[in-house]
């Protein structure tokens, strides 16, 4: 009962927060917030998927990336208004994730993790290589903003509310799922397939359902993305956004819920500062430096706080028991 | 005379066998499971229990032979479909849920009696809602049932071995089955432990369950059991009462060897 009562003191802290920022800063900082928020929706999915149901697939930005690609293409051929672009993005994500998860979610752990890194590579190249339909290496150009029933989403702050809408949604739906039937049968497979397929699980129909459900969510993630930078290219899809996505799993924390986002929060915000200060310092190293920082960062956390900086909170106000019970594990 | 039997059997498996390459870890093997009675099996390391019980309950997809559950054959479905037959079972070395709280380790059993998906339990439906609750509620019970519900909210890590055991009785409990298979309950346990556990079996035989327990501790087995099975490479050496058992010439050359003799 104690833990259910502060996580809505943790939810209501994050929704009212949300809905002050736009009004006490400016417009680089909700600019900056956008991205914490597409990039967490992300994050919190992959977490889920990777962290919480073991299934270690390196395909997340591909489902991103094509829910952008496929809304995107939509509204610049005008076939359909963006929003329902976007749906149909989702449900070809699904659809392929079904097809494609059926086969793979057999391969566990490594064989898996190669099995989607390869198919993170070939959607890339087919992206670059498609190019009437894509725009090819240069990317999607003159893609509208999204609308909606006569409303039009132009201004960073109205991108910002709605990333954060679908944001809080997704974390809200995971929250709820995690904490149910499902989410039991999902994280007792991830500790024991033998037992959880003796408890009547079926394992392999779980494992599709939750494969599915997080790729849905990066593609609207990636619909919005694609509509509030009106431009998309093969490249932002590929290895350097999963290492991104990795980077803020390790340093949020993956096997909380909301660990990926505060990653997102944190690694987005160091990097703008990072950005900041040493571009004026070392103008030409800044990538570098980045790329170091961030790479001395994660062994730091890995070392110091393997559960994250979320895993690190929880056990902090000792909101999450488990984190403490699995130590010893 | 088939027709007779099948009345009272609650599982009848016949000619059972399942081979690893070359070896036969389970050979023809056939018995039957009375309705309401608690049926042992023994057999020395090796002997080829552990495979049987994977076989019966779906983890292993036998080679030859048919499992019969009232009637029905159920031999080479997937464990997840054993499970909803209300076959449950436990394990050697418990595979309890580490992530999950002793309670909601319970809960995972009850999974075959509910049916929120992830839809309904996503946006948190008032039927999922009202399910959870019922889910929790039997749960208690099923943990109350083996004297474990101040140990709800504790993870499996903080347990000894002897209450593991028992959350995995009680996950099996909370499938409501109709068999109740147990792959060595009593293996590490201390002398106080296994009092509380053969408790807890007698407690479920009134209730009218059907038991059967894969077990190394003789004390245990012979006092426990109605009918003993013994497998020895795979195969059916004897069946009986704990006394023919136990005075089986076969079943002391092979297994029981000096401490009978």
């Amino acid at each position: 009962m104690k833990a259910i009562s502060k996580t809505s003191i943790v939810w209501l802290f994050l929704i009212a927060a949300i809905i002050v920022i736009p009004f006490v800063s400016g417009s680089y900082v909700i600019g900056v917030m956008c991205f914490v928020a597409v990039f967490g929706t992300l994050g919190v999915g992959m977490g889920v998927l990777n962290e919480q149901a073991g299934i270690f697939s390196l395909a997340h930005p591909t489902w991103f990336g094509l829910g952008a690609y496929v809304s995107g293409i939509l509204a610049v051929q005008g076939a359909t208004p963006p929003w329902l672009g976007s749906i149909i993005g989702a449900i070809f994500v699904a659809i392929l994730s079904v097809l494609i998860g059926a086969p793979l979610l057999r391969l566990r752990g490594y064989y898996l993790a190669c099995a989607t890194f390869g198919l993170l590579l070939v959607v890339e190249i087919s992206l670059a290589q498609l190019g009437s339909l894509t725009g090819g290496h240069e990317g999607l150009m003159g893609i509208p903003p999204l609308s909606m029933f006569g409303f039009t989403f132009e201004t960073d702050l109205h991108y910002y509310y709605l990333s954060w809408g679908l944001c809080l949604a997704c974390l809200w739906f995971l929250h709820n799922l995690m904490g149910s039937r499902v989410g039991r049968a999902v994280k007792a497979f991830s500790d024991s397939e033998v037992a959880a397929s003796s408890m009547g699980i079926n394992v392999p129909a779980f494992k599709l359902k939750v494969f599915v459900l997080t790729a849905v969510m990066a593609s609207l993630a990636g619909s919005l993305y694609t509509f509030y930078l009106r431009f998309t290219q093969p490249g932002i899809f590929g290895f350097p956004l999963l290492v991104e996505l990795m980077t803020m799993l390790i340093i949020g924390g993956g096997r909380t819920l909301y660990g990926p986002l505060l990653g997102s929060f944190v690694v987005l915000w160091l990097r703008e500062f990072i950005h900041m200060y040493l571009g004026k310092l070392l103008p030409r190293m800044t990538a570098e430096v980045d790329a170091i920082f961030f790479g001395i960062l994660i062994i730091v956390i890995l070392i110091f706080m393997p559960g994250g900086l979320a895993g690190w909170v929880d056990k902090l106000l000792g909101l999450n028991r488990r984190a403490l019970g699995r130590a010893s594990d | 005379m088939e027709g007779l039997q099948t009345d009272n059997l609650l599982l009848d498996v016949r000619g059972l066998s399942k081979h690893f390459g070359g070896i036969k870890a389970v050979e023809d093997v056939t018995f039957g499971i009375i309705r309401g009675s608690i049926i042992s099996m023994i057999g020395p390391n090796g002997a080829g229990k552990s495979t049987f019980i994977n076989v019966v309950s779906g983890v292993y997809t036998p080679d030859a032979g048919e499992v019969h559950l009232e009637g029905e054959d159920v031999a080479g479905l997937p464990a997840h479909a054993m499970a909803s037959k209300r076959l449950s079972r436990t394990f050697q070395l418990e595979e309890l849920f580490s992530s999950l709280t002793v309670l909601e380790n319970v809960m995972v059993g009850c999974h075959t009696c509910s049916s929120s998906g992830v839809l309904s339990c996503g946006f948190s439906i008032p039927f999922a809602r009202k399910e959870e609750k019922k889910l929790r509620d039997e749960a208690m019970e099923c943990l109350r049932e083996v004297g474990l519900e101040e140990r709800a909210d504790d993870t499996i890590s903080q347990l000894p071995l002897g209450e593991r055991k028992l959350v995995g009785i009680a996950r099996a409990l909370a499938m409501k089955p109709k068999l109740l298979m147990l792959d060595e309950p009593a293996g590490g346990l201390a002398a106080h432990e296994v009092e509380r556990l053969v408790k807890l079996i007698y407690a479920l035989r009134e209730q009218g369950l059907t038991l059967f327990i894969v077990e190394h501790n003789m004390p245990f087995v012979m006092s426990l059991s109605e009918r003993i099975v013994v497998l020895d490479e795979g195969k059916k050496i004897a069946e009986g009462t704990p006394d023919e058992v136990r005075s089986n010439e076969r079943v002391i050359k092979a297994y029981l060897g000096e401490e009978v003799a």
